[in-house]
């Protein structure tokens, strides 16, 4: 919905005005000095939600209107297909395990690290390849 | 949307080995599963937390008294307290609700992303645990306050495990959060059920999605923080030393994570309250628009806030944070306006969840009160890191956090288990956990002002303190007191709980939700209504009272 995008670029806008704002009023109260840690913040979420709205737009404008964006579409009207659904998988536990493991291993040695990473990066190809093949494929 | 992938009815009416039961559990990708998961996970980490809460009470009961044996237990336990209830317990819960609920409510089958949000979860679930498993290791956990200050918090001041597995654990279960904001935005952009236009979602929807939107601008600071910090502390690194002027880096980068995560924790609940109100007054949301801009300005505002908890160093610029934190009560003030403006000579009737959004109304408006008292520098540099900034935000994030889960837990109980909870045990335990809250918090604004300071592990009969702090305590044990007859009630309704076979048990629903089974089918619906306005479920239910686009399209056949 156009609504998306604009949200977006508002914020985009909010947060630029916002940082001029910041950056102009702190060097006029503390004799033309830099506050670098605050007005860098704010700057980056302008560009981030300025990402997500040209994102949001290009896409708008590649699929026209959608049923959901309609105010008189029916049940009937949207995808018949609304998408695949996994029923169930077991690689999000080991893959939140095994990351944990990795977490762990920075506070707690390297010696841990050397087990989770490989578990991990197992859980991981598991995790992508997971609906590519076997029975359930898509 | 028609058809989701196709569930065989006949395999879950057969009757599950326990271990195929926990194998499904472990497995789900279900959105509900999941939210219930965060649910329960989320609700036993309010318990834990709110057992160490109890035992500072009972420590400041007296002046003087030795309940924790050592200074540093007591400061791990604020310090874990203050962690466990904002990120293992009040920002999932957020998670929970959106993912019970935010799906069926804009008509789709499942979140966007199931197996992420599963991965979502077991971030968190492992994050926590290893951030609360310094309360295995001998020196114990983490003690430098949940805001962890640097230089306090680097090895030469807070050596021990505890502190670098509180720094690698919030790091994981904060990639969770981000995670399920994305799953979270990217499912309300692109499944809604035709007819769900963006300004006819239901408040909470909207609410999640800002919420969402406030995740992914704010937990990454979080996470390069904590990075940052973990390096310091492990590798040698020197990134917030004092002479490169770290410490000013770390508040600067936590609390813009930190004050927009007050947020994260607000607005969600927020939502829950606006879908309630409307059900129990009768009436539809008063000014739909006016709520959903005001939350999109108070999630814009507060990332711009955060310096207004940094007045005290003296390097922050006190006038804009002073503007921004003072302008962002307008829009709060909007809600609450909109909030009455719903009541306003509705038929209200006093169920549990309707006791409980009252109460959070009450509540959160007495801690915004405050919150603008602090927002100015001149009352801050007296109050600052005194009680009454301890009453203010216990004001704030349980007033809306906890009544508010309340509220929702009660309100969609029988859409989560197809069982309504007991409303007698409900009113006790609202009018127990009510009271037990005001007794405990409210005095301690007036302890503030005379001049306790946060965090003292103790204090001297000659500071005048003590009577204030035994009303408090003895409020404390009020509030833990209240928990029991919840539980009690979850257990007697799980017991001999009647099965209610309706789609709206509380008869005036509006969201999508109320127009499905209870409990919910597997893809959540079997048949859904014709959406033409922010309340289908109503619409279908209530046809001579619905929607005008509902009742003309009716007429025309």
């Amino acid at each position: 919905m156009k609504f998306n995008a604009q949200l977006m670029w508002f914020l985009a806008a909010f947060y630029a005005l916002a940082s001029g704002g910041y950056i102009v009023w702190y060097a006029n109260s503390n004799r033309g000095a830099f506050e670098p840690i605050g007005s860098a913040a704010i700057a980056m979420l302008s560009i981030m939600a300025a990402f997500l709205a040209f994102y949001l737009q290009m896409t708008q404008k590649r699929q026209g209107p959608v049923p959901e964006d309609r105010l008189d579409a029916l049940v009937e009207d949207g995808d018949f297909e609304a998408g695949y659904f996994a029923p169930w998988s077991w690689w999000p536990l080991f893959m939140g395990l095994f990351a944990s493991v990795c977490f762990a291993a920075l506070a707690i040695g390297w010696w841990m690290f050397f087990i989770g990473f490989p578990l991990a990066l197992v859980a991981l190809i598991g995790f992508v390849l997971e609906r590519s093949r076997g029975q359930n494929a898509h | 949307m028609a058809t989701a992938t196709k569930s065989a009815p006949s395999a879950s009416m057969q009757k599950k080995s326990k271990g195929r039961i926990v194998v499904d559990w472990l497995t789900t990708t279900d959105h509900k599963k999941i939210g219930y998961l965060y649910l329960i996970t989320s609700f036993i980490y309010f318990l834990i937390g709110g057992v160490m809460a109890l035992i500072i009470r009972a420590q400041l009961a007296a002046p003087g008294l030795d309940i924790v044996q050592t200074k540093e237990q007591y400061n791990q336990l604020f310090t874990m307290h203050g962690t466990i209830m904002l990120l293992m317990f009040a920002t999932p819960l957020f998670a929970a609700f959106a993912n019970i609920l935010m799906p069926v409510q804009i008509g789709a089958p499942d979140v966007a992303f199931p197996r992420l949000n599963a991965i979502a979860y077991w971030f968190y679930f492992f994050g926590s645990f290893i951030a609360v498993a310094g309360f295995f290791t001998p020196q114990g956990a983490a003690s430098f306050g949940w805001f962890a200050y640097a230089p306090l918090s680097n090895t030469t001041f807070s050596p021990g495990l505890g502190g670098d597995l509180w720094v690698f654990g919030l790091a994981l279960s904060g990639f969770g959060t981000i995670m399920g904001g994305v799953n979270f935005i990217t499912t309300i952009l692109t499944m809604r059920a035709p007819g769900m236009t963006m300004f006819r979602m239901p408040i909470f929807t909207w609410n999640t999605l800002v919420t969402s939107i406030l995740v992914i601008m704010c937990f990454p600071p979080l996470a390069a923080a904590l990075f940052a910090l973990g390096a310091d502390r492990r590798f040698g690194a020197h990134i917030f030393d004092p002479e490169n002027g770290g410490p000013m880096l770390w508040q600067h980068l936590f609390w813009f994570f930190g004050h927009p995560e007050v947020y994260i924790l607000a607005l969600p609940f927020f939502g829950i309250v606006s879908e309630i109100f409307p059900v129990f007054s009768r009436k539809p949301i008063f000014g739909y628009k006016t709520l959903v801009f005001a939350t999109i300005a108070i999630a814009a505002l507060s990332m711009t806030v955060w310096a207004h908890h940094m007045y005290v160093t003296g390097g922050v610029l006190l006038p804009f944070f002073a503007f921004t934190t003072m302008l962002i009560a307008v829009p709060t003030g909007v809600k609450v306006f909109n909030w009455i403006g719903t009541m306003w000579k509705g038929s209200i009737t006093f169920e549990t969840p309707m006791l409980y959004s009252l109460g959070f109304l009450t509540t959160f408006i007495f801690g915004g009160l405050t919150g603008v008292i602090l927002a100015s520098p001149t009352l801050d540099f007296h109050l600052s890191d005194s009680y009454f900034v301890v009453a203010h935000f216990h004001y704030v994030v349980f007033g809306t956090v906890v009544f508010a889960m309340f509220a929702g837990i009660y309100f969609w109980y029988p859409k989560m288990t197809g069982k309504m909870l007991n409303e007698r045990l409900g009113k006790i335990q609202f009018w127990l956990l009510f009271l037990g809250f005001h007794a405990t918090f409210l005095i301690q604004h007036w302890l503030g002002v005379i001049g306790m300071p946060r965090r003292y592990a103790t204090y001297l009969p000659e500071d005048g303190f003590a009577w204030m702090n035994l009303v408090s305590t003895l409020g404390s044990a009020l509030l833990g007191i209240s928990i029991i007859p919840f539980l009690w009630n979850i257990y007697i309704t799980a017991k001999r709980g009647v099965k209610t076979n309706l789609n709206d048990p509380w008869g005036y629903g509006r969201s999508l939700e109320w127009a499905t089974e209870s409990p919910f089918p597997r893809h959540n619906f079997t048949s859904m209504p014709r959406v033409r306005s922010e309340s289908p479920a109503f619409d279908l239910n209530h046809p001579e009272h619905a929607a005008p686009e509902a009742k003309t399209e009716k007429k025309k056949g």
